[in-house]
């Protein structure tokens, strides 16, 4: 009835925050508790809730439970707006700091108790002061203002705050993708917020898992679902289109590769795309098949008990094509760019498709000027709508060349354009500033929290190596090119189409290679967090 | 919608001070505490808002009536004719005008806005304050708060260490 955590959004304004504190540090610090917390009744009918809480220690010093004690008793006061309620008479509450040190407080009406001036932003209450400034401060700067003064430091230490932190500076689809592995829980929201905007303990780590994706295959898709990799299709041998889907829990203690048995399957088909949306639905895209190349979508519930692919009859769908790229947006619409047409023609366009729609219409984001045409890109979501394109095979007069510009496009705004943000020799294209990625095609491009894009892997121009990570951040007001050097051993190869990020904390790479053979259960990790507690 | 003069339901708002204001319903409900209360039918037509005095209060109906998605009681003639865009337009320099206030005023209107549970309110009076937070030094910061460096030395350092990563 209370909402007794510390940001509870609809507590009633009666209830007294020093209480509600106290009961707080009781848990957090391991102290004693008593006091009078103001509650209500099923029905509305105030009471007071006299509690004394106190932890039991076990052996080791370690709080193992906590004892609490309640008894209530009627509560005297005027709820001001809830009716049935008109004494005024003033009532006398008692509380109890943690120390047992007794200072008596009214908690009457008095007009100067409740018309409150304040003069000073420190006289605003630890809540108001937690979730209308701090928490809408970046990371950097909740971590900074702790140095200012004592209460500032103890605000900063609560985990709610940070999580309202992440949620604030990352967005709640990053935060919601955080909450599902296990490093948020293990080093806590405080740590996390550090870790992912420093980058100080990215890391690459190989693993080996166990079972087999056969037949083998390339030119499969793969993608995250909660901690778990996905892939369909493919193609194997002599060219063969297939259309089976494998899962590989990396919740699992010794994570391997199954097989799972869906209805439906559709066509079989290599060089689609496969994303994840709304949690646990998988949505197929385009790509080669059988006869040729497609623009159909199929989606499948993953969680469902009975997972079934379902053909999604978009309205007016882009034509036919592979090796374009997809995103998704809002965790509902469907992005397509580029790729490659019939007859080997490269595409420059853009369309949406919002799947959650009973009857959903292919919609062509309108744009007087769009990138040259190209496949093998890369696209990432950042800042909300917004959308970021970098490199693949790109048009360039009657040549294809490897590209390495990044063009941006706001999808919230009225008329959307795109926007050449670095490029080499682009019109309007700003230097390409900074240590930028040599050009490359099937690359990697992982979305950081707060916008940044980590790029690496691919098909790459020269003989620059492909595990070498570079960073961007197109937020910023000059974004420039930064490389991150990582310890740990990296892939030799890392390709777009077998790589995924797991739960926003790590990217998953299939796949090594011996000879000739690609080997699926040979795994690297890049964890963007550490894997133990600090 | 309920028509345009008729119908529309008045809720009366009370400070503590003992001010009354009178509100279409629509208006009051910009904010997520009454429009819970009325929801939940714990509201007569009268509400006492117990924290907020007047001079506050009749801030955030001000804030409210030109904020509430309608003909608008503000300015019937503005909303049929001008496109979405220019309205929006319109709001913004109303905001920044509104929120040229002082200080305390502005710290009251955050208390208020982060009880009524009004989202844009709360936005635009915070924004001012995280601004200044994120743009000063730690020494800038102190003073706008009013407060004071109270750490030790050397506790001072030894939180300036575990928040090095925020300096960098």
């Amino acid at each position: 009835m209370q909402c007794r955590g510390p940001f509870a959004q609809r507590r009633h304004p009666l209830v007294d925050d020093a209480v509600v504190s106290g009961i707080q540090r009781c848990v957090d610090n391991g102290t004693q508790f008593r006091g009078d917390l103001l509650n209500f009744r099923k029905d509305g009918f105030p009471l007071m809730n006299r509690l004394h809480l106190t932890p039991i220690y076990g052996d080791d010093d370690i709080i193992t439970h906590y004892m609490g004690i309640q008894f209530f008793t009627n509560a005297n006061v005027d709820l001001g707006p809830v009716p049935g309620s008109v004494t005024r008479e003033p009532v006398r509450s008692t509380r109890f700091a943690p120390d047992n040190f007794f200072r008596p407080i009214t908690t009457g009406l008095e007009q100067d108790n409740f018309c409150r001036e304040y003069s000073s932003l420190f006289q605003l209450t630890d809540e108001v002061l937690c979730q209308s400034i701090l928490s809408r401060l970046s990371p950097r700067d909740v971590a900074s203002v702790s140095s200012v003064c004592r209460r500032l430091y103890d605000l900063t230490k609560n985990e709610d705050l940070w999580r309202m932190v992440c949620r604030n500076a990352w967005g709640s689809e990053t935060t919601r993708a955080l909450e599902t592995v296990p490093a948020a829980k293990r080093l806590g929201w405080g740590r996390l917020a550090r870790e992912l905007t420093t980058l100080e303990a990215v890391a690459w780590r190989k693993l080996t898992v166990g079972g087999a994706v056969e037949p083998s295959r390339c030119n499969f898709s793969a993608c995250a679902v909660g901690n778990r990799v996905v892939l369909f299709g493919g193609e194997g041998v002599n060219m063969q289109p297939m259309n089976d889907t494998f899962v590989l829990d990396l919740n699992a203690s010794n994570p391997e590769w199954r097989h799972v048995n869906v209805s439906s399957a559709p066509p079989g088909r290599w060089g689609h795309t496969l994303s994840c949306l709304n949690g646990s639905w998988l949505v197929v895209f385009g790509g080669c098949g059988r006869q040729g190349l497609l623009n159909d979508v199929f989606m499948l519930d993953l969680d469902a008990k009975h997972p079934t692919w379902r053909e999604i009859p978009g309205v007016a769908p882009p034509v036919p094509r592979s090796w374009h790229s997809s995103c998704t947006l809002d965790g509902n619409k469907l992005v397509v760019s580029g790729g490659c047409a019939d007859s080997g023609v490269l595409l420059s366009d853009t369309f949406l498709l919002d799947v959650s729609m009973d009857r959903p219409v292919w919609r062509e984001v309108p744009a007087s000027w769009t990138p040259p045409s190209r496949l093998g890109h890369s696209m990432s979501v950042y800042d909300g709508r917004k959308i970021l394109m970098f490199g693949g095979l790109a048009k360039s007069g009657p040549l294809r060349l490897r590209s390495s510009d990044v063009f941006t496009m706001d999808l919230s705004e009225e008329e959307p354009c795109w926007r050449c943000l670095t490029g080499s020799g682009m019109p309007g294209a700003g230097n390409p500033a900074g240590a930028g990625p040599p050009p490359r095609l099937d690359h990697v491009a992982v979305s950081l929290p707060g916008g940044r894009v980590l790029i690496f892997g691919g098909s790459v121009a020269g003989l620059h190596s492909a595990s070498q990570l570079y960073l961007l951040d197109p937020t910023e007001e000059k974004p420039t090119w930064r490389i991150l050097n990582v310890p740990g051993r990296p892939p030799r190869f890392a390709w777009g189409h077998s790589t995924c990020v797991v739960g926003g904390t790590k990217a998953i790479v299939l796949g090594g290679q011996t000879g000739e053979e690609w080997m699926l259960t040979e795994v690297h990790e890049l964890s963007l967090a550490s894997s133990n507690s600090v | 919608m309920a028509t345009r003069e008729a119908g529309k339901k008045m809720i009366m708002l009370k400070s503590p001070d003992g001010m009354e204001f009178e509100v279409e319903e629509a208006v009051a409900m910009e904010s997520q505490t009454i429009r819970k209360m009325i929801e939940d039918d714990c509201a007569d037509t009268a509400i006492l808002i117990p924290n907020i005095n007047s001079k506050i209060l009749s801030r955030v109906i001000e804030y409210c009536n030109k904020h509430v998605p309608t003909t608008g009681a503000t300015g019937a003639a503005a909303s049929d004719t001008v496109a979405p865009a220019a309205l929006a337009e319109d709001l913004k320099i109303w905001d920044a005008e509104f929120i040229k206030v002082n200080r305390a005023t502005r710290f009251n209107l955050i208390q208020a806005a982060s009880y009524l549970n009004i989202k844009g309110l709360l936005d635009l009076t915070s924004q001012t304050t995280i601004d200044t937070i994120s743009d000063n030094s730690l020494e800038e910061i102190r003073s706008f708060l009013s407060t004071k460096n109270d750490y030790l030395p050397e506790e001072e350092q030894t939180i300036r260490r575990e928040n090095q990563w925020a300096f960098q």
